[in-house]
């Protein structure tokens, strides 16, 4: 029988993660059996890499900020929690207005308020959305917005999406006051716990309470400074150890160990985190045109050595699968081939190099702290199968631009043989992001790359949980298969904290930690 | 007098104009010009010629080397450095604020080195070859020789995290006013100030030995001269004249070299601001830090050169 409008909402209603979205931001209490302390400073360093800083023109505008502050001074539609469960935030619901999932409405929070005062409506969200749409990657699937009343927006989608909630949790898509969109941002003023005092891309940030947050009592600090030591990590926990910083985010996962000798200090990990992508460009004259190629490196790299040197094994990263779906996924399928060194110079020899394949540089920047000695694990263990790699080391300033390349149209598209590091999302985000658009996938074309997309789509409008799952486990074969990327091993987000600071609950999402309902005893 | 000065000034100009010549020569002429180093070697290979001639043009390098090192002198008499490759900001705005807290910060250390430095050699020539100076000297050798990121990185051990007195770490933005950076400055200025009271304590101690064993000195002592008079009035002028020269190179390397320091602590300077550079492939940014630096050397030279003329007549007729 086929499914009717009404039925199939209410079937999503009741049985997709994306539409049970609790509203745990409604005021509660951060965490811990001692009732929260207003006020006081709170320093914090962070290590991740600033993608954007050194391009920064305005470092106020969330486009421009350091990823992991953006939600310190702005706020977004929905929240995804520690479990990566979708929940509301400055929307108070989010349902679907049509069958085929391609139309969403999105009721917004009466009485929120920027941070000069002015209230939020539902035009500063259609306004802000005009930017996002044009420039965030899982953003781009919307196309236009429609105004309903004041408090009311529709989402009129390119195709449906049954997990089109978390797209609206993605830390780029915040609500602004409403602009052009050249200009949307530049001031810097957002609906977020903190109000941005001072900038400066490559070193600071400093925040204060804002006054006229809306999520009542919230946040309990009064000041909030980011320090950006990023690729400095030995002078982050300097500064930590100095009683300089009450915490120090993504630090190196094998670093754990020593601190955990350390007195009055508590490491924080989360479930998990970040993972690399390593782009397979595919433009004329690369190499990895061939899948030989790509399927031989990807049975080279051992994996297991990545997690055991780089991470310090299981507790501190995941053995990847070539997707972009993270190890503790639900929907996660492992690679069903082990390594295999044979194998992988059996291909290299049918692809025409039977003594081996020097390959072009590979470019990473620091953007964790392991980032170094994750790729040179890799360049010994390929090198086994007759495979060299050189690597070489980027800024993180700039990297963005630079691995994309300058699109030359006479070699297609094209970008540089290079690294980019990805989050953890649900499966309807990551797994779109291997789209042929999409340089992560390296442009990935031809029947896999169809195949795959006609899996996406189909997903993306099935309501049974159980049989998305069945669809997104083909998607993976695919790429199990054809490996348009490689994506070897992830890690799981650690950070370090004082026992004074509470209600810092660590983030698979590093940026979508809540800073609002975190107080110092 | 007068002569004296603008030779020295005139030689000072030229050297500048030299400088400017090399940097040039060395950051556009010598093979790798800002194209390649904008570009990856792979990049290189794959772009066709057409369009590999296009990006030349969009960055000048096809006009010719006179010509283009004519914009550059034009541009760096104006202190204009072009923009940056990657993000097209200004140079001259990026690099004003590390030069100003790299000078900030060489300021401070030789405020505190030099006086602490004439006292060290003062002490060490007075007591020449006696267990003082034995101890003096040995101390500024290992002083002088620990690299700088040891003394750092003890430092913060000692001081910042087992004595939690001074910041491990500096926090402060590029553009902080001068005294935010020098409050949080206290390790990064000590780090430099052993090495530096070090290197001009034995300058300073070998010039006085020889002013104290000079003639002048002796025909004093025989005048029945006060031994401090002797000493403070009369040797140690004598001694310090001949070592301005060295000192002011000193304080120039102090601008432009303690990018480990910088990095230690975390430091906006312009040390900081090379590295970055230099990892970014920023072709203007050398340019413009390698001129300031070689500029900054230059100019104390020159300073400590009039120095010397105003302080000894008798370098005036040379």
């Amino acid at each position: 029988m086929e499914p009717t409008r009404r039925s199939l909402i209410a079937r999503l209603s009741g049985g997709v993660a994306s539409l049970a979205m609790l509203d745990r931001l409604l005021p509660m209490e951060a965490g811990a059996q001692t009732p929260p302390k207003r006020g006081g400073t709170l320093v914090y360093a962070q290590c991740s890499g600033n993608r954007r800083g050194g391009d920064a023109t305005n470092t106020r505008h969330p486009y421009f900020m350091v990823d992991l502050i953006t939600r310190s001074a702005y706020n977004t539609l929905t929240w995804v929690d520690e479990g990566l469960a979708v929940v509301n935030e400055l929307a108070t619901s989010v349902k679907a207005a049509d069958a085929k999932l391609d139309v969403w409405e999105v009721s917004i929070r009466e009485g929120v308020r920027f941070h000069d005062g002015s209230e939020m409506t539902a035009r500063d969200v259609a306004a802000s959305f005009e930017l996002h749409r044009r420039r965030n990657f899982a953003s781009q699937q919307i196309d236009r917005t429609e105004v309903v009343d004041g408090r009311t927006v529709r989402f009129f989608l390119k195709g449906g999406n049954a997990e089109f909630p978390y797209v609206l949790a993605e830390y780029d898509n915040v609500v602004m006051p409403a602009a052009e969109p050249d200009r949307i941002g530049l001031a810097g003023i957002g609906t977020g716990p903190f109000r941005i005092v001072s900038a400066d891309p490559q070193r600071r940030m400093v925040f204060e309470r804002n006054e006229r947050y809306w999520r009542e009592g919230l946040p309990y600090l009064d000041r909030l400074e980011v320090v950006n030591r990023e690729g400095q990590m030995e002078s982050a926990i300097n500064g930590f150890r100095a009683r300089q910083f009450d915490a120090v985010l993504n630090i190196d996962p094998r670093l754990t160990r020593q601190l955990q000798a350390e007195p009055d200090t508590e490491l924080v990990p989360a479930s998990s985190g970040d993972q690399a992508v390593i782009l397979l460009p595919k433009h004329p004259g690369s190499p990895f045109t061939d899948q030989r190629i790509r399927q031989a490196l990807a049975l080279a790299i051992d994996r297991e050595a990545l997690v055991r040197i780089v991470y310090g094994g299981p507790r501190g990263g995941w053995v990847g699968n070539d997707s972009h779906l993270a190890g503790t996924d639900p929907m996660f399928v492992p690679r069903p081939v082990k390594r295999d060194l044979a194998r992988a110079r059996a291909l290299l020899a049918e692809a025409g190099h039977p003594n081996g394949i020097t390959l072009p540089t590979l470019y990473y920047a620091p953007q964790w702290p392991e980032m170094g000695r994750y790729f040179q694990v890799i360049q010994e263990s390929v090198r086994e199968a007759g495979i060299t790699l050189p690597i070489e080391e980027r800024p993180n300033d700039g990297y963005l631009a630079f691995r994309t390349g300058d699109r030359d149209v006479s070699k297609g598209k094209y970008h540089r043989f290079a690294y980019t590091a990805v989050g953890p999302r649900n499966p309807g985000i990551s797994l779109f992001r291997m789209r042929g658009e999409n340089n992560e996938s390296g442009y990935w074309s031809g029947p896999g790359q169809d195949r795959y997309m006609a899996l996406y789509a189909q997903a993306m409008v099935t309501a049974d949980p159980a049989q998305r799952k069945a669809i997104y486990a083909q998607m993976q074969a695919i790429v199990h298969e054809e490996v348009p990327a490689l994506l070897p091993a992830g890690r799981n987000n650690v950070l370090v904290k004082r026992p004074s600071v509470r209600g810092l609950n660590n983030h698979p999402q590093h940026w979508s930690i809540r800073w609002d309902e975190v107080w110092k005893a | 007098m007068l002569i004296a000065v603008l030779r020295r000034v005139s030689l000072s100009v030229l050297t500048l104009f030299l400088l400017t010549v090399f940097v040039f020569v060395a950051t556009e002429i010598l093979p790798g010009d800002a194209l390649d180093v904008s570009l990856s070697a792979d990049e290189m290979a794959m772009m066709p010629p057409e369009r590999l001639a296009e990006r030349k043009r969009e960055l000048g390098l096809d006009r010719p080397a006179l010509e283009r090192y004519a914009g550059f002198l034009a541009g760096a008499v104006r202190l204009d450095f072009g923009r940056t490759l990657v993000s097209r900001a200004p140079v001259s705005d990026i690099v004003m604020y590390p030069l100003r807290n790299s000078l900030l910060l060489a300021a401070a250390v030789l405020a505190v080195a030099v006086p602490l430095a004439i006292a060290i050699g003062t002490a060490a020539a007075w007591w020449q070859g006696r267990s003082p100076d034995a101890a003096i000297s040995t101390a500024a050798i290992v002083g002088y020789s620990v690299p700088e990121f040891v003394i750092g990185t003890v430092l913060v051990m000692v001081f910042a995290v087992w004595w939690p007195l001074f910041p491990a770490t500096i926090t402060a933005n590029t553009r902080d006013p001068a005294w935010t950076l020098l409050a949080g400055g206290v390790l990064p200025v000590a780090t430099v100030l052993i090495g530096s009271v070090a290197y001009l304590a034995r300058i300073l101690r070998v010039g006085m030995i020889e002013a104290l064993a000079g003639d002048a000195v002796e025909r004093l002592r025989l005048t029945g001269i006060p031994e401090w008079r002797v000493v403070f009035l009369h040797a140690l002028p004598a001694a310090v004249i001949p070592s301005l020269t060295a000192m002011a190179l000193y304080a120039a390397a102090l601008v432009s070299g303690i990018v480990v320091v910088e990095l230690v602590f975390a430091y906006p300077g312009l040390g900081q601001e090379l590295v970055r550079a230099v990892t970014r492939r920023e072709v203007h940014l050398i340019q413009a830090i390698a001129l300031l630096s070689a500029a900054m050397v230059v100019m104390l030279n020159l300073a400590a050169d009039l120095a010397i003329l105003i302080l000894d007549p008798r370098t005036r007729a040379a």
